[in-house]
């Protein structure tokens, strides 16, 4: 009852200003969405992994594999006779695009539908009745479709599917389909068929992929483990998948931070939009105070009008989320299939704890950060005592205070960047420690530039430049320093986001760059053979002598990959070349290669040493200059290596091993070649492309089956891979605009109160005889020199944070190492964003102002 | 005896004792051991050049502002020596202020600019309808009650103003210019409200003012002069 009539004030207050209450709700509810939506990716990109690994894994415990992911399936038949371990299963496992559902990739797994009741509750209906697993599997030799997936294209039982392994197509038909609904969703992904016809489509003789286990006690890992052979390898279920599921949380990481970004600016929004709102009722609660009102009660009334207030902003934020947050799990789950681990499973997953999650934090958010201006409200001294220069001189005197906490915010975020110890998650409370430290040490960089600026006045006044512009910008300049408190956050906070803008864009760009260079080197050749039949990727070995005997080619680089199995990575790539032409940025090379030039690396290299790449070393624990050996499992068991050398590279997945070719056939059994590089003889740029437009058709005429082999240009494929990495930051963008527009919306609004609460001294102006122009021209003086002000101390935040994102944030998330390059590009955009962004934000606050009536905003108190 | 009440409205002097106040880091003083007595039921007035602390003086006994010596006492109340929230809840109860510039909530109707004190003070629904009509009455402002303040005049804003500050029927009522924004018959109005709240109803008012005209409805003159209250005309 008693805060009841406060609380109808500040309401009816807000309501008097609908813009302003409309940009605070809007603001949290932009700040709730991000968060949302973000979470919603990360949730559904998680459920996707959880569901597309559990589809395939299913119940058991373990699983046994080959080096090469290949079994003999002889190995099933001794499992079951020797120890006589009835929980296991032979599985075969190949990623497949399916025509009919428009290239759509699924998991194709052959299974024994004797050994599946163990591991997978399949249920399927041949048509219309449900029907038995097992009968329709040994009965028909097609395969079971998901459910859902043939409704959704409009297939049914016995209709053509066309399967493409690469440009290799194989008719087939739907035997049935498989319940993908409820708790059998991660079946969604997966296409299922008879062991046998897996093996007979995928040309695997007697071979599987890996054997599904269930085993009890230390006794039958005992009993299996005496059973494999060479190169065979039990592997724990679980740990394999929580390995899978680490390669993508540093992705995930790094959007959270993002998250946390756009909450940041929101934070922003909704203390600038409170505390205007504040300073704006100073005068109406100076004369509630004067009538016998507490401080709290006043204190408690802000609070209550904020909390409203974000809860309606919370809301709609959910609405804003969802909707942001399907789009996202698209993207998010499109990359992490690009370039992690292909997830068949992509469903938005909302659960409650989101949406919770969401609307506390927007309800968390709003209150912390209207606490201050709350409390400002509350100690509003009685209108009888109010002087306006007040509050003002209240934050002069705490200048030097808060400069030294933000400092010292500064130092503290500093040490957790420079310990090695400091996790991801540390990593960005760093960041953001960084953030309110620099926000916090504006208020004195604000005033001290605000005085050179007006120093800097006196030039173009001798220089002759009319008095009237002179005036305004110094008026411009010394209401800005009067107004500190507000400015100072508004100017803050265009800072953060400017410095963002640098930030990203330096990290992006440097990888861009980094990644330009590093596919220069990885891929020097102008034209690019490979196999496109992914169940036999080898080629002709004589082919790079053919192709080397071709008029205009000048050399042949020739080499082989292939997949192997690591225990501690997953899957890892090995390559070995024929002739190696590739150059490598090294970041670690052995003393016994001297100075690490090719010869002496090559040296080693066929002595048995090996290369291994930044990615590969991080995740097997590789620090070279403790102990550069690693163990791989190899057809012959787990076999130790000596490491001559590590490599910068931006592949993800369990990373990339360069080995020799005696290595390769030792250890992995391929002798083959699976890829060749052409370089072309030409003197120039133009002649290069001549050539290889010749040489193109000249190298295809080789092969007498020409669809299994993919000929492009080196070009291609370099614009193919950096168009996957330009996808990768297609969300971060995204994300920017985001955080971009909560930042504008809180310029608008700051700018908007600003004016509103000098209409009196801008009726004295119009008094004075300032035409309506000038008070126009004042004002947007004020929002361009805040901006540009903003802009330049958003340079060295914007640089520091370009180190952390490419120093700290980036190695500690990928693994990867790269050159920080700042364009000066860059910081001349940002400069002149900033200062744009809020001359386009002072726009309509200068257009109102133009308008104030003289009368009546003089007799305004 | 509460301290936080006072007492009855029998006895609602005011008494100053030595007070003193200084503003701008006590370079400028305003007052040096005042001394003053302000009667029950009896109408005050406060004459004195602008800037001489007329103002002030109304602000510590409101307890808005502090002395930085001396006493204030309201009845058996100490006023000068109660906390922030103590004061606050005093001034809510005993004192009615009314402002030259009339400070009504703009976002609020008449009616509840009026019923606002008595509301914030915890009072019931129904006192607050019944107490709001009475003095909307006394003020001859019925017609107007669910109207803004800014539709009233500058005379009809100055009735709100007084009938907000007798809303919780206070001991004391402090009037800064009351009738400074006001033409001469509008303030005369006001006046006659004022004084006959305070000599029908035993209230103590102290007004301050630069207007001959208002001075004339004193029981007690005074005015400030070198940094004291010089008692004037009784009535």
């Amino acid at each position: 009852m008693r805060l009841f009539p406060l609380v109808r004030i500040c309401f009816r207050s807000s309501r008097a200003h609908p813009l302003r209450t409309f940009l605070l709700i809007f603001g949290i509810a932009l700040g709730v969405a991000g968060v949302i939506a973000i979470d919603i990716a990360k949730t559904s990109v998680s459920k996707s992994f959880e569901l597309s690994t559990a589809a395939l894994t299913a119940r058991s415990s373990h699983q046994i594999t080959g080096s090469g992911f290949s079994l003999p399936q002889s190995l099933f038949t001794q499992l079951r006779t020797g120890p006589g371990i009835a929980a296991s299963a032979p599985v075969i496992i190949q990623q497949v695009r399916v025509a009919e559902l428009e290239d759509r990739t699924l998991s194709l797994m052959g299974v024994d539908p004797f050994s599946e009741g163990r591991f997978r509750d399949i249920r399927v209906s041949s048509g219309d009745a449900a029907d038995n697993f097992s009968s329709i599997m040994t009965e028909a030799d097609g395969v079971l479709l998901p459910r859902s997936l043939a409704l959704e294209y409009g297939l049914a039982a016995e209709s053509p599917l066309t399967l493409v392994f690469g440009e290799r197509r194989i008719r087939t038909r739907i035997a049935g389909l498989t319940d993908d609904r409820g708790t059998a969703a991660g079946l969604g992904g997966v296409l299922f068929t008879d062991i046998a016809v897996a093996q007979e489509m995928l040309g695997m003789g007697n071979r599987i992929s890996r054997i599904d286990l269930k085993l009890d006690g230390d006794r039958e890992i005992g009993a299996v483990r005496a059973l494999l052979g060479p190169g065979q390898v039990l592997v724990e279920t679980d740990r394999q998948n929580r390995a899978i599921r680490g390669l993508s949380r540093s992705f995930e990481a790094s959007l959270t931070a993002f998250s946390i970004l756009v909450l940041f600016m929101g934070i922003f929004l909704i203390y600038n939009t409170v505390s205007f709102s504040v300073s704006r009722r100073r005068s109406l609660n100076g004369t509630i105070r004067a009538l016998g009102a507490t401080r709290k009660e006043i204190f408690r009334a802000v609070e209550a009008e904020v909390l409203v207030y974000a809860l309606a902003g919370s809301c709609l934020g959910v609405v804003l989320g969802i909707a942001m947050g399907k789009g996202a799990v698209q993207a998010v789950c499109a990359t992490v299939s690009d370039m992690y681990y292909t997830l068949t499973v992509s469903q938005t997953h909302i659960t409650a704890g989101t949406l919770i999650k969401g609307v506390a934090t927007g309800l968390g958010a709003a209150l912390v950060s209207s606490v201050v201006p709350a409390l400002n409200a509350a100690n509003t001294r009685p209108v009888t005592l109010m002087q306006r220069s007040a509050s003002e001189s209240g934050l002069v005197r705490y200048i030097p205070v808060l400069a030294g906490a933000g400092v010292l915010a500064i130092g503290a975020a500093m040490m957790i960047f420079m310990s090695d110890a400091a996790g991801i998650p540390l990593v960005f409370a760093g960041v953001f420690m960084v953030f309110i430290g620099g926000s916090l040490v504006a208020p004195a960089l604000i005033l001290w530039l605000t005085r050179i600026l007006s120093a800097g006045l006196a030039l173009p006044d001798r220089l002759g430049v009319p008095g009237r512009y002179v005036v305004m910008a110094g008026m411009a300049l010394r209401n800005i320093r009067r107004s500190l408190s507000r400015t100072s956050v508004l100017i803050a906070s265009l800072m953060v986001v400017v410095s963002v803008y640098i930030g990203i864009d330096t990290m992006t760009a440097s990888l861009r760059l980094s990644i330009i260079k590093w596919v220069g080197g990885h891929i020097g050749g102008d034209i690019h053979l490979e196999s496109t039949d992914e169940l036999n990727r080898s080629l002709d070995k004589d082919l790079p002598e053919r192709i080397l005997a071709l008029d205009g080619v000048r050399d042949v680089s020739a080499y082989n990959i292939h997949r192997a199995f690591s225990s501690v990575s997953g899957e890892v790539h090995i390559f070995s070349y024929i002739r190696d032409l590739s150059e490598k940025e090294w970041t670690w090379t052995t003393p016994e290669a001297g100075a690490g030039d090719e010869a002496a690396m090559n040296a080693l290299l066929e002595q048995g040493w090996i290369f291994v790449s930044e990615i590969f070393a991080r995740a097997n624990n590789i620090v070279p200059e403790r102990d550069a050996r690693v163990v791989m499992e190899t057809r012959n068991g787990p076999e130790q290596f000596r490491i001559a050398g590590v490599f910068r590279d931006f592949f993800m997945g369990g990373g990339r091993v360069v080995v020799s070719r005696d290595t390769m056939a030792a250890y992995w059994g391929h002798e083959d070649i699976t890829a060749i590089q052409v370089f072309v003889d030409a003197r120039d740029d133009a002649a290069r492309a001549v050539q290889i437009n010749r040489l193109m058709p000249q190298v295809g005429a080789l092969f007498p089956d020409r669809g299994m082999v993919r000929i492009r240009s080196g070009l291609e494929i370099k614009q193919s891979i950096l168009a996957v990495f330009d996808n990768t930051f297609l969300i971060t963008s995204a994300l920017q605009v985001l955080t971009a527009i909560v930042a504008l919306t809180g310029i608008i609004n700051s700018v908007m109160a600003l004016i509103l609460e000098r209409s009196r001294e801008l009726g004295i102006l119009r008094a004075c005889g300032a035409v309506p122009g000038q008070v126009r021209q004042l004002v947007l003086w004020e929002c361009g020199v805040s901006g540009f002000m903003a802009g330049l101390l958003a340079l060295p935040l914007g640089g520091f944070l370009s180190w952390i994102l490419v120093d700290v944030v980036n190695f500690r998330s990928f693994g990867w190492t790269y050159e920080m390059q700042i364009s000066g590009a860059t910081l001349v955009q940002a400069l002149a964003f900033s200062g744009l962004a809020a001359l386009v934000a002072g726009i309509v606050p200068a257009l109102r102002a133009g308008r104030v009536k003289v009368a009546r905003a003089l007799r305004t108190e | 005896m509460d301290m936080d009440t006072g007492k009855g409205r029998y006895d609602m002097d005011i008494l100053i004792s030595d007070l003193n106040k200084t503003y701008d880091n006590r370079d400028r003083v305003i007052f040096q051991g005042l001394d003053a007595r302000f009667g029950t039921g009896q109408v005050s007035v406060i004459l004195g050049k602008s800037g001489k602390g007329k103002s002030s003086l109304l602000n510590l006994i409101a307890g808005i502002d502090l002395p930085d010596a001396g006493h204030i006492t309201i009845g058996n109340a100490r006023v000068s020596d109660m906390d922030d929230t103590r004061r606050t809840l005093f001034r809510r109860r005993h004192i009615g202020f009314v402002f030259q510039s009339f400070n009504l909530i703009p976002v609020l109707t008449v009616m509840e600019n009026i019923a606002l004190v008595a509301q914030i003070d915890g009072k019931d629904n129904t006192f607050c309808r019944e107490r709001t009509l009475l003095l909307l009455k006394a003020v001859g402002l019925e017609e107007r009650a669910r109207d803004f303040p800014d539709r009233l005049s500058g005379g009809e804003q100055q009735r709100v103003a007084l009938a907000r500050a007798l809303v919780n029927d206070p001991d004391i009522i402090l009037a800064d210019e009351p009738t400074g924004n006001l033409d001469s018959r509008t303030g005369a109005d006001i006046l006659e409200l004022l004084t006959t709240q305070a000599r029908n109803l035993g209230k103590t008012l102290v007004m301050v003012t630069h207007s001959d005209d208002a001075a004339a409805y004193a029981d007690h003159t005074f005015t400030v002069k070198d940094k004291q209250l010089v008692p004037g005309r009784v009535r």
